[in-house]
């Protein structure tokens, strides 16, 4: 239980997440004081669902090992938004929206399951096939427009708010986190992740039903996926066809961020929910200083770029 | 499993899968000359050409990193950068000859820059140059100022649109980086110990092959070659825009997989990437004459990718080998 818990989430990792977190809070505040209010809490919180979401799916992807990534996430974001409002508008019933969304996410990763698993191709080149197809066919289906007619109670709970947190994050982001963490620590599945991250030979030799639970876990970063696409839908009141750009790099960068390592069998999903929120403060720090959105890109970058080098310079040093 | 192949092949030798690129391409401009009067011209034949002359350098470079179990996603905007480089000093100077240095010197920097972060850092080179690929786009951004870099002197245009004994000089550029890269390929030990690393790194290191080094030297040569193709896109358009190269990596890889070159390792074929640009642009061209928005093209070539490995996986019957190639 201890080796695992040492997997779960270094608390190394965890500490220096909440260091520079509060830097980058210290900072901001240093630089502009008005942004100390609730409000801000409200809007990173917002921010962060969507990105916590489709982290957690990619978290898992990676954990498990085998070379797992899953590049097209931000694509599947966008066309299981579309797919979804489309429907609406040939006659789907509202009520069956929310469910639509996350069916469509969740039938994008079994195609990316399926490429993996049952063709055996290499996951970075397929899903980055995958990628391009998803958020093309978002863009060129619409044209590029914006979907509207968003039922309103979606919007009631797309834009509600409960003492500051909002309604999205505190009943999708937080009950899927603590869902996979639960997952993750206390039942079989968990331990057969780590495992068949850690030494994927040795998982299959002890029985490990190893292709399932990877076609699973596809499967479940693209359902993610579709709820992110919920989130966008429920919260901007319509269905963006470019909701999901750059949320491929966004996501490996939390993932890398949060302690998961890139080989898979390490990490937890603690670490990701802290590089989020880390992530998205640091976003909304640059976006409250009027630095121009095109940063963003190149900073998220370069973070990734850092992180897996100070994960290889520690792993030597250790070694 | 694959036998690397090796030295008999012949400069433009083709075997099955070339044979039947080469077949495609021509069903292709069969099929769009039937479907749309604009398309069988020698304007637009030219036009095709035209386009595909940065991605058939560019292609050659990725054909070695995908033959090395390599991969750079930020190559577009690597020309972007060089672009902006050539722009700037023929700006300030209008002198052609330091332009022509200029591309392949700052390819070959940022080439070192991502050997540095994928090869000395060991970082998977999907993610790593994942990563680059966002730092060079906020990159090319800054430096373009939030506008295009337009009005370049036509000095480099009236250099490079010469011919030199009736040879377009980009088909003679084309001409030498294809047999330059074909050399290193099939002729010096550098082309063999690519396939062995590629076939498998693991194996390479221990028969004593310099693995970092060979792998270095590859980021470096794409580097190269893609400093070569911007040259050639100043050259061509005078003006550098703000999404220059967004969609030339994906289209490179493409075509790569097109051409035959397995990623697994041990097959890797130049003339097969040289045909497999061809195809590419040609279905991009016939595709948008016939009244396919462009908007479409990146779901056409995702979808061309997978189709074409999932094809070769289900020929070469199933799961294939993935324990042996666990590699992101």
């Amino acid at each position: 239980m201890k080796t695992l818990r040492n997997l779960q989430g270094p608390a190394l990792t965890l500490a220096l997440l909440c260091a520079l977190w509060l830097i980058v809070i210290v900072g901001l505040l240093a630089l502009k004081p008005s942004v100390y209010n609730l409000g801000t809490v409200t809007t990173i919180l917002q921010f962060s669902t969507i990105l916590a979401l489709v982290g957690l799916g990619q978290g898992l992807v990676i954990m498990a090992g085998g070379a797992g990534i899953d590049l097209s996430v931000g694509g599947a974001v966008s066309l299981s938004a579309i797919v979804a409002m489309l429907c609406l508008k040939l006659g789907l019933p509202p009520v069956l929206l929310p469910a639509v969304c996350i069916l469509a996410g969740a039938m994008l990763g079994a195609l990316n399951g399926w490429l993996v698993n049952g063709l055996a191709l290499l996951p970075f080149i397929a899903t980055l096939g995958t990628f391009f197809v998803y958020s093309g066919a978002a863009l060129a289906v619409t044209g590029g427009a914006a979907q509207a007619g968003v039922p309103p109670w979606l919007l009631l709970w797309g834009r509600g708010v409960v003492m500051g947190i909002p309604m999205p994050f505190l009943t999708l982001a937080i009950p899927c986190f603590a869902l996979a963490g639960l997952v993750l620590l206390s039942t079989a599945w968990g331990r057969w992740i780590y495992a068949m991250g850690f030494n994927e030979r040795s998982a299959k030799l002890v029985g490990i039903p190893v292709d399932r639970v990877r076609f699973i876990l596809y499967v479940l970063s693209g359902a993610l996926a579709g709820a992110a696409g919920l989130v966008s839908i429920a919260w901007l009141g319509s269905g963006r066809p470019n909701i999901g750009q750059n949320l491929e790099l966004e996501s490996l960068t939390a993932a890398m961020l949060g302690g998961i390592a890139i080989t898979g069998g390490r990490g937890g999903v603690g670490g990701v929910f802290a590089a989020v929120l880390l992530l998205v403060t640091l976003k909304t720090g640059l976006l409250q200083l009027n630095i121009n959105t095109v940063w963003q890109v190149g900073i998220v970058g370069a973070l990734l770029v850092f992180v897996l080098l100070a994960d290889r310079l520690s792993q030597r040093w250790r070694s | 499993m694959n036998a690397v192949r090796l030295i008999g092949d012949g400069v433009f030798s083709m075997n099955g899968r070339e044979w039947s690129l080469l077949v495609a391409c021509l069903l292709a401009i069969v099929i769009f000359s039937v479907a749309s009067p604009h398309y069988a011209t020698s304007g637009n034949a030219a036009t095709v050409l035209r386009n595909s002359v940065e991605l058939l350098l560019i292609g050659l470079g990725m054909t070695l990193l995908l033959a090395m179990g390599g991969i750079d996603v930020s190559i577009g905007i690597v020309m972007g950068l060089a672009a902006i480089a050539i722009g700037r000093v023929l700006g300030a100077d209008g002198n052609p000859l330091l332009a022509i240095v200029v591309g392949p010197l700052v390819g070959a920097l940022l080439g070192c820059v991502t050997a540095a972060v994928v090869v000395l850092g060991r970082v998977p080179a999907i993610v790593g140059t994942l990563g680059l690929l966002g730092v060079y786009r906020t990159a090319v951004f800054v430096l373009l100022g939030g506008q295009w870099l337009s009005g370049l002197p036509s000095s480099l245009t009236n250099l490079l649109a010469t011919s030199v004994l009736g040879v377009p000089v980009p088909a003679l550029a084309i001409a030498v980086a294809y047999l330059a890269v074909w050399l290193a390929l099939r002729r010096t030990p550098y082309g063999l110990h690519l396939l062995a690393i590629g076939n498998s790194e693991e194996k390479a290191r221990l028969s004593g092959i310099p693995v970092i080094k060979v792998r270095f030297i590859t980021f470096v040569i794409s580097g190269v070659l893609t400093g070569i193709a911007a040259t050639f896109y100043v050259a061509t358009y005078r003006n550098v825009e703000m999404t220059i190269g967004s969609t030339l990596a994906l289209d490179a890889i493409a075509a790569v997989i097109l051409g035959g070159t397995s990623i697994l390792g041990g097959r890797c074929s130049l003339i097969g990437t040289v045909l497999g640009v061809l195809l590419l642009r040609i279905l991009q061209n016939g595709l948008l004459l016939i009244g396919v928005p462009s908007l479409w093209q990146p779901v056409v070539t995702g979808v061309l990718i997978i189709g074409v490995l999932g094809f070769e996986a289900v020929c070469n019957g199933l799961p294939l080998g993935r324990f042996q190639r666990a590699r992101a």
